[in-house]
C-alpha cells in the first residue's frame, strides 16, 4: 500500500482523491535530477575510481589496509570520534537534566547559549580554540600564572586539541535529543518510585537511566557518526602526524592527487557511516537522526 | 523527586555546577572572540591591553575580504531562492504523491545531510572539473544546493504534514482553482516552514566551507573560504572581528526565526 | 419539481463498496438529512456530489444538468467541513470574502455580503478577529457564512458540529434551522446524530452499508421503520424472537418461545412459514397490567427492574422464556406500589404498534 504513513483521522476527502497511484511525481523531478547529477554520480563516480585507478582492481583496498600510516588515521578517528562521544554524553546528559527542569528563567538562558553556539559559524568557533589553545594562549597562560606548571602544554596541533574542539562542536548535538527525551518523562513516575521505597541514586540508575537510554544512544551514534567524518576543525586543531580520516581523503587529492586511493578512503568513511546510520534506523527511527 | 528541581537534593549542587560548568565553555569561546576582535594586541593577549576599531577598518578596507563576503551572500541567496522553490515542489511531490518509492526518495534527498562533507566535496571536485564548474558562481550554487535542499524539504515537508489538507479544499469548494487555493491558502499555511526552510538554507550555503574550500579558486573565494585561507596562517585580530560579525548575523537569523515562531503562536 | 437527483451512483475503493446504488431526488429548498452508522457512505455520498470523488457508476444532476463532469471549484456548491476549515491567516471577514474575491466580485459587492453574511449568522463584531480567536462554535458559523457567500444554490454540511459539545451543538442547530428558513438554500446534511437529524431535516436517508435503507420524513422512519435496522437505529426497540406459522400479504402468524401464538401482524421483509422472525415493540408502546386482566395481543412476563428516570418510568421485564422487554411508561400514570419487583404481569400493546421483520 503506498498510503499507510499518511497520518489522518478521518478520511480528508482530497487526499483520498489523490490515492490514484502513481500520482504526484513531476513536482519531485527537480529535486531529484538536482540529486543525481550533482550528487549520486559523483559520488558513485569516485567511489568507481577507487577499483579503477590506476588500473582496475582492489590494489587501493590492499595498500589501504596493509599501511600502517592509514590504518593508524583510522585508528585516530575511532580513538577521537569515541572519546567525544563519552565527553558530550557525560557532559550533555547532566546538562539536558538540567534544561529539562531548571526555573525557566535559567533553563531558557541556557537553552539560548546551546542554540547559539550550534549555530555559530564553525570556523569562528574553531577559532576561538585555536587562540585558547596555543602555546602562549590564555589557557596555558593561565595556568602558568597560578603555579600549576612551568611549561606550556601541548594542547593543540594533537588530538587532544582535536578531541577538546570537537566536544565543544558536538554538544548540542548531544544536548538538544536528549533534552526532548527527559522531557517526555512524566515526573509522576518518579514520586511513584519513591513512594515504592526507592533512594535518589536507585530512582536514578532504575527509572531514570533506562527511560533515557535510547535517547542516549540516539545521541551518542549520531555524535560518533559525525565525528567521524569531520573536517575542518581536525585540519586546524590537529597536527599534521596526527590526522584523521577525512584530512585524509582532503590530502590523498589535493597533494598526491591519489585519486583511487582518495576513492577507497571514502568508501571506508562511508561504509562505515552508512552501517552506524543503519543501525540508529533500525532501531530508532529516521526522525531522531538529526535531532 | 528526580525531576522536580526543588526536591533534588544533594544532586542539585552538581546539576548546577556542571551546568554553570557547560554554559561557560560554550559562551567563553563566542566572548573571548567579541573581546578579541575590538582588543588592541595583535597578539591576541587577553584581557586586551586596549580596544579599537582597528581590526574592523582593516577588514572594510580590504576589497578582498569585501568581495568574499559579497561573494558569499550572492551564493547563499540564489541557493535560498532555488532550494525554497525546489524543496517546496519536492515536498508537495513527497508529501502528497502516490506514486512508488516515495520514501527512499525522501531518504535519497536526505543522505546530502548525513554523508560526511569531505566526501561530497572531493566527488564534487573531481565531477567540477571535467565540466570546468570549479571556481565558478555556477557551480559553488549547484554544490550548495544539494546541502541545502535536505534542510528544505525536512522543513517544508514537516509543514506540510501539518497542514490539514481540508483546508485547502474548502477554498476549492469555495471556488478557487486548485492552483489558487495553493498560493491563496497553504502557501501562508505553511509560511513558517518556508521561512524556516529560507533560513537554514541560507545559513547552509552561508556556513558552508568544505566543499567550498576545494572548488574555489583565487578569484571565487567564499567568507568560510578566506577565513579558512587565513587561518592556515596565522590568527589575525581580523578573523576576530569577520567572526564577530558572523555571530551577529546568526543570532540575528535565530531572533527572526524565534520571532516568527512566537508570532504563530498569538 | 425535482431540484438535485442523485440516480445510481456507487464509488468502490478497491473492493470496498462504499457507496453502492444510491437514488435520491431533493426538491428546491428541502433540507435532508443523511443519518445511518460510521463507515455507511455518507460522506461519500456527499464527496461525490462536491466532485471530491468521481463516481464509479451513476449521476448527479442539478436543476436538470449533470455535474459530474465540472471540478469541485466550478460546481458552485457551498460545504462546510466536520473539521474547522476557516483559513488561518485571514481575518474573519476576509474568510467569508475569499469565495467572492476568487470570483472577481467588485469591492462594494464584497463588503456588503460579507455584512450581511456575518449578520445571518450573528458575528458582525467578530469581522477583524482571526480564527484562532474564535470557539469552534464560532468557527463553524463563519464557515457557514463563507459557505453561503456566494449563494449556492445547494449547501453540503459533513457532520459540521461534531466536534463541539452537546449545548453548543443544541444551540447552533437552532442557528441553522433560522438560516434555513431565512435563506431557502437546500441543504444536504449528514450526521450521525439521530436527534439532530430528527431536530433538523425534512427528510432522513438512512443509510446502512452503502445504500440507502429508508428514506422519509422522520416521522415516517420512527413509526414505519421498513426494515428491522431502521426500527432499530431509529428511537429505541424491544425485538421478541419468533417464529412464523403462516405469511400471507402483509401479514403473518407467529409462535413465541413459549408456545404462545399472536396472529395478523404485519410483516415486513420476506418470510415464509417456518422461517425465525423479530417482532418489534417500541418500548413506549408497551403496556402491562396485573395477570388476569386478560389483554390481547398480550405475553406474560415478570417485573425485574424498575427506574424512575424523570417524567418516565423504565422497567425492565423478563419472558418467561429468559428474553428481557423494556417498557416506557409515564410516571402519571403508573402507581410506584404496582411496580414491586417479581410481581406477574401481562404485557400488552394495540394491535397496529407490532410489526414483525424476517431475518
Ligand atoms: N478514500 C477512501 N479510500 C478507501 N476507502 C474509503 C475512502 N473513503 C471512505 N472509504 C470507505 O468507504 C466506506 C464509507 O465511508 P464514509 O466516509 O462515506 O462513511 P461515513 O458514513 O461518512 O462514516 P462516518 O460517520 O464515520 O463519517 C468506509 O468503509 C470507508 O472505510
Ligand atoms: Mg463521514
Amino acid at each position: 500500500m503506498t498510503v499507510t504513513d499518511v497520518p489522518i483521522a478521518t478520511p480528508s476527502p482530497v487526499l483520498a482523491a489523490a490515492r490514484r497511484r502513481g500520482r504526484g511525481l513531476a513536482p519531485v523531478l527537480p529535486a531529484l535530477a538536482l540529486i543525481v547529477v550533482v550528487f549520486v554520480i559523483p559520488v558513485l563516480a569516485l567511489l568507481l575510481r577507487s577499483v579503477l585507478e590506476p588500473e582496475p582492481g582492489l590494489q587501493n583496498y590492499a595498500a589501504f589496509f596493509a599501511s600502517t600510516t592509514y590504518l593508524k588515521v583510522l585508528g585516530n578517528t575511532f580513538l577521537v570520534a569515541g572519546t567525544v562521544t563519552v565527553a558530550t554524553v557525560l557532559l550533555g546528559f547532566p546538562v539536558a537534566w538540567f534544561l529539562a527542569i531548571a526555573p525557566s528563567f535559567w533553563s531558557r538562558l541556557l537553552f539560548a547559549i546551546v542554540i547559539l553556539s550550534m549555530w555559530t559559524n564553525l570556523l569562528a568557533r574553531t577559532y576561538a580554540w585555536m587562540v585558547l589553545l596555543q602555546r602562549t594562549g590564555i589557557i596555558n597562560r593561565t595556568l602558568m600564572e597560578i603555579g600549576l606548571i612551568s611549561e606550556p602544554l601541548p594542547l593543540i596541533n594533537n588530538l587532544v586539541g582535536v578531541t577538546i574542539g570537537m566536544t565543544y562542536i558536538m554538544l548540542p548535538f548531544m544536548i538538544l535529543p536528549l533534552h526532548a527525551t527527559i522531557r517526555s518523562i512524566d515526573p509522576a513516575i518518579f514520586q511513584a518510585a519513591s513512594l515504592c521505597g526507592a533512594s535518589r541514586f536507585q530512582a536514578f540508575t532504575r527509572v531514570m537511566l533506562p527511560l533515557t537510554a535510547s535517547g542516549i544512544a540516539a545521541g551518542a551514534l549520531m555524535v560518533f557518526v559525525m565525528s567521524l567524518g569531520y573536517f575542518i576543525t581536525p585540519a586546524l586543531l590537529g597536527g599534521t602526524s596526527n590526522m584523521m580520516l577525512a584530512e585524509l581523503i582532503a590530502q590523498l587529492v589535493q597533494s598526491l592527487l591519489d585519486w583511487g586511493l582518495a576513492g577507497a578512503a571514502a568508501l571506508v568513511l562511508l561504509v562505515i557511516t552508512l552501517a552506524i546510520y543503519m543501525v540508529q534506523l533500525r532501531f530508532f527511527g529516521f526522525g531522531q537522526a538529526r535531532g | 523527586m528526580l525531576l522536580d528541581f526543588a526536591r533534588l537534593g544533594p544532586w542539585r549542587v552538581a546539576l548546577i555546577l556542571i551546568a554553570l560548568l557547560v554554559g561557560a565553555y560554550l559562551l567563553l569561546p563566542i566572548l573571548l572572540i567579541i573581546a578579541l576582535s575590538f582588543g588592541s594586541s595583535q597578539w591576541l593577549q587577553f584581557p586586551p591591553p586596549g580596544w579599537t576599531l582597528r581590526w574592523y577598518e582593516e577588514l572594510f578596507e580590504d576589497p578582498e575580504w569585501i568581495a568574499s563576503f559579497l561573494t558569499s551572500f550572492k551564493i547563499a541567496a540564489v541557493v535560498t531562492v532555488l532550494s525554497v522553490g525546489i524543496g517546496l515542489m519536492a515536498s508537495f511531490g513527497l508529501t502528497r504523491g502516490t506514486f512508488r518509492g516515495r520514501e527512499a526518495l525522501r531518504a535519497l534527498f536526505l543522505t546530502p545531510m548525513i554523508l560526511p562533507v569531505v566526501v561530497l566535496a572531493v566527488a564534487l571536485y573531481a565531477f567540477f572539473l571535467r565540466l570546468h564548474l570549479n571556481g565558478t558562481f555556477f557551480g559553488f550554487v549547484l554544490a550548495h544546493l544539494v546541502i541545502a535542499l535536505p534542510f528544505s524539504i525536512i522543513a517544508i515537508s514537516n509543514a506540510l504534514e501539518r497542514f490539514d489538507r481540508d483546508i485547502e479544499t474548502a477554498a476549492i469548494v469555495c471556488g478557487a482553482s486548485p492552483l489558487e487555493a495553493k498560493i491563496r491558502v497553504t502557501l501562508p499555511g505553511i509560511r513558517l516552514g518556508l521561512i524556516s526552510a529560507a533560513i537554514f538554507s541560507f545559513l547552509a550555503s552561508w556556513d558552508e566551507v568544505v566543499i567550498a574550500i576545494f572548488m574555489a579558486s583565487p578569484d571565487l573565494q567564499t567568507l568560510p573560504v578566506r577565513i579558512y585561507g587565513t587561518l592556515r596562517q596565522d590568527l589575525s585580530p581580523v578573523i576576530a572581528a569577520v567572526s564577530t560579525l558572523l555571530i551577529a548575523l546568526t543570532a540575528g537569523l535565530m531572533a527572526l526565526a524565534a520571532f516568527f515562531r512566537k508570532d504563530a503562536r498569538s | 419539481m425535482t431540484f438535485l437527483e442523485i440516480s445510481n451512483i456507487s464509488k468502490t475503493f478497491g473492493k470496498v463498496a462504499a457507496v453502492n446504488d444510491v437514488s435520491l431526488e431533493i426538491t428546491q429548498g428541502e433540507f435532508v438529512t443523511f443519518l445511518g452508522p460510521s463507515g455507511s457512505g455518507k460522506s461519500t455520498t456527499l464527496y461525490m456530489i462536491a466532485g471530491f470523488f468521481e463516481p464509479t457508476a451513476g449521476d448527479v444532476r442539478l436543476e436538470g444538468r449533470s455535474i459530474l463532469a465540472e471540478p469541485s471549484n466550478k460546481r458552485n456548491i457551498g460545504m462546510v467541513f466536520q473539521r474547522y476549515t476557516l483559513f488561518p491567516h485571514l481575518s474573519v471577514a476576509e474568510n467569508v470574502a475569499f469565495p467572492l474575491r476568487v470570483r472577481r466580485r467588485p469591492a462594494g459587492e464584497i463588503a456588503r455580503k460579507v455584512e450581511e453574511m456575518l449578520a445571518l449568522v450573528r458575528l458582525e463584531s467578530f469581522a477583524d478577529r482571526m480564527p484562532a480567536q474564535l470557539s469552534g462554535g464560532q468557527q463553524q458559523r463563519v464557515a457557514l457564512a463563507r459557505a453561503l457567500a456566494y449563494n449556492p444554490p445547494l449547501l453540503l454540511m459533513d457532520e459540521p458540529l461534531s466536534a463541539l459539545d452537546k449545548k453548543l451543538r443544541e444551540e447552533i442547530q437552532d442557528e441553522i434551522r433560522r438560516i434555513h428558513r431565512q435563506t431557502g438554500v437546500t441543504i444536504l446534511y449528514v450526521t450521525h446524530d439521530q436527534e439532530e437529524a430528527l431536530s433538523l431535516s425534512d427528510r432522513i436517508a438512512l443509510f446502512n452499508q452503502g445504500r440507502i435503507e429508508q428514506l422519509g420524513k422522520g416521522r415516517e422512519l420512527y413509526d414505519a421503520p421498513r426494515t428491522r435496522f431502521v426500527a432499530d437505529f431509529i428511537g429505541h426497540s424491544n425485538f421478541i424472537d419468533c417464529a412464523i406459522t403462516r405469511s400471507e400479504g402483509g401479514s403473518a402468524d407467529i409462535v413465541l418461545p413459549d408456545g404462545g401464538t399472536l396472529n395478523g401482524i404485519s410483516l415486513h421483509g420476506a418470510a415464509v412459514a417456518g422461517a425465525r422472525a423479530g417482532l418489534m415493540i417500541r418500548p413506549d408502546r408497551l403496556r402491562f397490567s396485573p395477570l388476569g386482566e386478560g389483554a390481547e395481543p398480550g405475553i406474560d412476563a415478570v417485573l425485574t427492574d424498575a427506574t424512575f428516570i424523570g417524567e418516565t418510568y423504565h422497567v425492565v421485564l423478563a419472558t418467561g422464556w429468559g428474553a428481557s422487554v423494556n417498557v416506557r411508561i409515564p410516571a402519571s400514570r403508573i402507581r410506584p406500589q404496582d411496580l414491586t419487583m417479581g410481581t406477574h404481569v401481562r404485557l400488552h400493546w394495540e394491535a397496529g404498534d407490532a410489526r414483525l421483520f424476517g431475518q
